[in-house]
């Protein structure tokens, strides 16, 4: 059985069931993982004033400042995303959190172990894939996985088992001699997914983990990661700028602009936080109606554009009936209504600018 | 310390590595191509020259020296440089490795690699240019090498920590290393030749010790006594600050964003 193949719902319960034991087998977890008590209140990570900058150049010196105090709190077993535009320094973040990169300043405590102090006791327990997926280009599938399941100290039967594994839930079998040069660039995403759940992690970073991929694989990479948090309730933080990916998969997300997190929550919270309304899009035939729609209730903002009204309104489905309602009483009839409702590119719009 | 956790995660970089060498063909042809050629182009020089026995032993230890080191250091810097080029080296130190991890794993392939390469061109140098084994014998022979191994472990770590520090422009030194200081440890003369201050810096470095030691069986005495013991003690003091600067170059990475690009 594999991730993929489980299509219905009703598969899910015993899906959880089988693979919450594959992906976390216990011999694997007490015997080569230094247990981490984590109070359940605690959060996954607990990040504060992360500051970060670069520096070039020889002779003369360059900085670029790219986080500027970022402070954020991840909670357990959720998907997280990190959304920003290119540049705004998700990949250092991530990295910084991940124990890849060292920051100036901040305090970070991931699982509850202090990431800055005891980082290699924390790598235990942590894994990464990106989306550009690289690994040595003439090990095969399954030698990649050997060699980094020997890095987190598996040996014999148990790094076989895992490997084994691994490659099944992966749909990697008829792959696993393949060169990683050989192989196309969705089977490298998943090898790379594989290789991140090697240690049986608790706590996985993605970066950009559809970057690249065509449609098909993308939403297929995305079911998995999917599927991977709800039957195992491993944390996973990601990053991306694909907004749709984010709203699929993310429990919450956090804006990253200007070296800052703008905003952090989940999406509907963010919304209400914004006062993000749903757009109501009114096409009138010639001039607008002389009616104060800024005066009707739920009516957050008015934005008229002859011959087109926008109206932002807090929920589009309640209040569009009292709207035309009011609009069926004057003279002036709209000839066409648009409705849409705010969703997670109206935040980052308003996060990012 | 659970030490058959700490040998699987060594045996990772060995095991690795020997894939590398056994796929790739042109490993093989790495391996002794330039050896046999340096042993040859010398040895056919000294017949040229018309050396005696002793002057051709000293020339040929020599030629063994630079190959052996050659191969040898390169396993150890291909350790990270492997995944340099696939770029992937972020995937090795999110896992909790330590750096004696990467260093002996390839250490152990190298040495395997550099004492096949190391017996070969010995026997060809005896057989074919009559280099003199007798006298020195197989203790000396083995100490010999045991030295020009430290010395690949040592030029291995300074490769990467100039990698890890300056990222792919200092991929080169990888393959630099090795003539610069065989140049400055005496490969085909006696360090007296150098000018005083080059003579000074080389009497700094543990191969001009070895091979003083190995040379003194031929009838060409080390000037300053003990070059055996000489070579052993720098050696154990140039590994001890190898290691501590690899460990504080890749701290210096992980500060830099160094690690990150070279594995971008």
């Amino acid at each position: 059985m594999t991730l993929a193949s489980l299509q219905e719902e009703g598969q899910q319960t015993a899906f959880h069931q089988e693979h919450r034991s594959r992906l976390y087998p216990p011999p694997l977890a007490s015997a080569f993982l230094p247990v981490i008590h984590l109070d359940p209140m605690e959060p996954a990570i607990r990040a504060t004033g992360i500051r970060k900058t670069y520096h070039s150049g020889f002779w003369r010196r360059r900085t670029h400042e790219v986080l500027r105090g970022v402070d954020l709190t991840v909670p357990v077993g959720t998907i997280f995303g990190i959304l920003g535009p290119n540049g705004a320094g998700k990949t250092t973040l991530i990295s910084i959190l991940a124990t890849l990169l060292i920051p100036e300043a901040g305090q970070i405590t991931v699982l509850g172990v202090d990431a800055l102090g005891h980082r290699r006791r924390l790598q235990q327990q942590i894994n990464l894939a990106s989306g550009a997926a690289n690994f040595l280009w003439s090990l095969t599938v399954v030698e990649n996985l050997f060699f980094y399941g020997r890095l987190y100290g598996l040996r014999g039967r148990a790094l076989t088992r895992r490997v084994d594994e691994l490659i099944e839930l992966f749909e990697l079998t008829e792959h696993r001699r393949a060169s990683f040069d050989k192989l196309s660039s969705g089977l490298k995403q998943r090898l790379a997914l594989a290789k991140s759940l090697i240690n049986s992690p608790r706590l996985l970073f993605l970066d950009e983990p559809t970057t690249g991929l065509d449609p098909i694989m993308a939403r297929h990479t995305r079911e998995e990661i999917r599927r991977l948090n709800e039957s195992t309730g491993l944390t996973i933080l990601l990053t991306t700028h694909n907004m749709r990916e984010a709203e699929f998969l993310c429990d919450e997300v956090a804006f990253l602009h200007g070296g800052r997190i703008q905003g952090q929550g989940s999406i509907p919270a963010l919304q209400e936080q914004l006062a993000l309304g749903d757009r109501l899009l009114l096409t009138f035939p010639d001039r607008l109606p002389a009616l104060a729609f800024d005066k009707f209730p739920g009516v957050l903002a008015v934005q008229p554009r002859p011959p087109v009204l926008e109206l932002i309104v807090d929920h589009g489905e309640l209040r569009l009936p009292a709207i035309l309602r009011e609009l069926l009483c004057t003279d002036i009839h709209p000839v066409r209504v648009q409705y849409r409702e705010a969703d997670l590119e109206d935040l980052y719009r308003e996060f990012t600018r | 310390m659970n030490l058959p956790v700490e040998f699987s995660k060594s045996f990772a970089f060995a095991a690795r590595a020997m894939i590398m060498n056994r796929r790739n063909v042109f490993a093989v042809f790495e391996m002794f191509f330039w050896p046999l050629i340096g042993l040859f182009s010398v040895g056919f020089l000294t017949r040229f020259l018309q050396l005696d026995s002793g002057a051709v032993s000293f020339v040929l230890t020599g030629a063994l020296a630079m190959n052996t080191i050659q191969i040898a250091q390169l396993d150890i810097s291909y350790s990270l440089l492997y995944d340099v080029w696939s770029k992937c080296l972020k995937h090795e130190f999110i896992a909790p490795i330590r750096l004696g991890h990467v260093i002996l794993g390839a250490g152990v392939v190298g040495l395997a690699r550099g004492l096949i390469v190391f017996a070969v061109m010995t026997v060809l140098a005896v057989y074919i240019f009559a280099m003199d084994l007798t006298t020195p014998g197989l203790v000396p022979l083995a100490i010999f090498f045991f030295g020009l191994f430290l010395m690949a472990a040592i030029e291995g770590a300074l490769v990467l920590s100039l990698v890890l520090t300056f990222g792919h422009r200092a991929e080169v030194t990888a393959w630099a290393i090795s003539y610069l200081v065989l140049l400055l440890s005496g490969m085909y003369y006696p360090v007296s030749l150098l000018p005083p201050g080059v003579e000074t810096l080389a009497r700094a470095i543990p191969l001009t010790h070895f091979l003083e030691y190995f040379r003194s069986f031929y009838g060409f005495p080390a000037p300053g006594g003990h070059p055996l013991l000489l070579g052993l003690l720098l050696s154990a003091v140039y590994l001890t600050v190898g290691y501590a600067l690899l460990a504080f170059c890749l701290r210096l990475s992980r500060r830099r964003g160094i690690l990150l690009k070279l594995s971008e």
